[in-house]
């Protein structure tokens, strides 16, 4: 598996309320058991342009929350579409790990 | 094809139809879209040479690695041409292999085992163009492993059948050694890659392959850094036959 980091990046609302999609892609991330893939969350509070949420934004240009930062080496990769980054990053990883078990089970295959 | 006798009694209820019959069983039962073979640029070039005379616009795949000889590159385009067959290279994901190189260089299998670069290089491109299949063709013989002897003509592939998906696996050529391959290829002509001229009975990827002497096993050929039992999870004796042929009467 590749050595990266992933930061989650969640909004808070003007009204101090928690962002109604963010609060649901977190559910989706725990209850697909990814939350542990997730190295860092950060929070964009809309009441303070200064939260570490809005600077990540503003530097990276994206304009919708939730969103994941992706960092493998020196290469940045935004995900703004939950799906897709689930598909690209959670899933290619989980994809190699289940190709080496099903070497490891069946040895004769590496002969192919 | 001339029977074989065989004398082990566990061998006495399997599948003995020849080689010939399986693949003209296997093309009558699935259409040209759903089966393929697999082709590893060695002598597995048996079976498309069989293949050519029932079916001649059988699907062949080779893996791509990345990493294979130079001979074993132009060996695939000769076959291309002499058999006027499309050859699928199947390639790995580019940035599986970039994360794996960038991590741990190019010869991490040296250090690391085969397991890792094989599953990016090889099973993951193999698994993604079998999920379209239905069946697919195999080199495979039970004489290439030290450990296990149980390889059938044919059986439900579990590794790569799903819930939804099932794929059948044929492996014409498993009740044939290594000489009954060569016979073949002797006989009928059959172009084949130089490297077996230079001593290698198994071939696959450069770093990873070596020739053999004339009293080893071919699987010494492939990864010997690693030890003989670990390459197969150890022995198995469910699985490990004294399998004796007696006589051969050719083909």
């Amino acid at each position: 598996m590749a050595v990266r980091s992933i930061t989650f990046v969640k909004k808070i609302l003007a009204t101090g309320e928690p962002c109604g999609k963010c609060r649901d892609v977190e559910e989706r991330l725990t209850a697909g058991k990814h939350w542990a893939a997730i190295d860092r969350v950060v929070v964009a509070d809309e009441r303070d342009s200064n939260s570490e949420g809005m600077r990540l934004a503003a530097e990276l240009g994206v304009e919708r929350a939730p969103f994941f930062v992706v960092q493998t080496g020196t290469k940045t990769i935004t995900y703004t579409v939950f799906l897709k980054f689930v598909k690209e990053v959670l899933e290619a990883a989980n994809e190699t790990d289940s190709a080496q078990l099903l070497l490891a089970e069946n040895p004769g295959l590496d002969l192919i | 094809m001339a029977t074989r006798s065989i004398e082990t009694k566990a061998l006495e209820s399997i599948d003995e139809r020849s080689a010939e019959a399986v693949m003209a069983d296997a093309f009558e039962r699935f259409a040209a879209d759903q089966i393929a073979i697999s082709f590893s640029g060695a002598e597995d070039i048996v079976l498309i040479d069989i293949a050519a005379k029932i079916r001649p616009d059988v699907q062949v795949f080779s893996l791509d690695t990345g990493r294979l000889h130079p001979e074993t590159y132009r060996f695939i385009e000769r076959v291309r041409d002499h058999y006027d067959i499309r050859i699928d290279l199947l390639m790995p994901d580019a940035q599986d292999v970039q994360d794996l190189v960038s991590r741990k260089g190019l010869f991490s299998f040296y250090r690391d085992g085969h397991q890792e670069c094989c599953s990016i290089r090889k099973i993951k491109p193999l698994r993604r163009h079998l999920a379209a299949l239905d069946a697919w063709i195999t080199g495979q013989r039970r004489d290439q492993s030290i450990t296990r002897t149980d390889v059938p003509l044919e059986q439900d592939d579990a590794a790569f059948s799903t819930i939804d998906h099932r794929v059948v696996k044929f492996n014409p050529l498993a009740s044939w050694t290594s000489a009954d391959v060569w016979a073949y290829i002797r006989a009928n002509e059959v172009p084949y890659n130089p490297l077996h001229d230079a001593g290698f009975m198994s071939i696959g990827c450069e770093p990873c392959t070596r020739p053999v002497g004339p009293h080893e096993h071919e699987r010494n050929g492939r990864w010997w850094w690693e030890e003989a039992a670990g390459k197969e999870c150890g022995l198995h004796a469910q699985n490990v036959r004294a399998v004796k042929f007696v006589g051969h009467s050719g083909r």
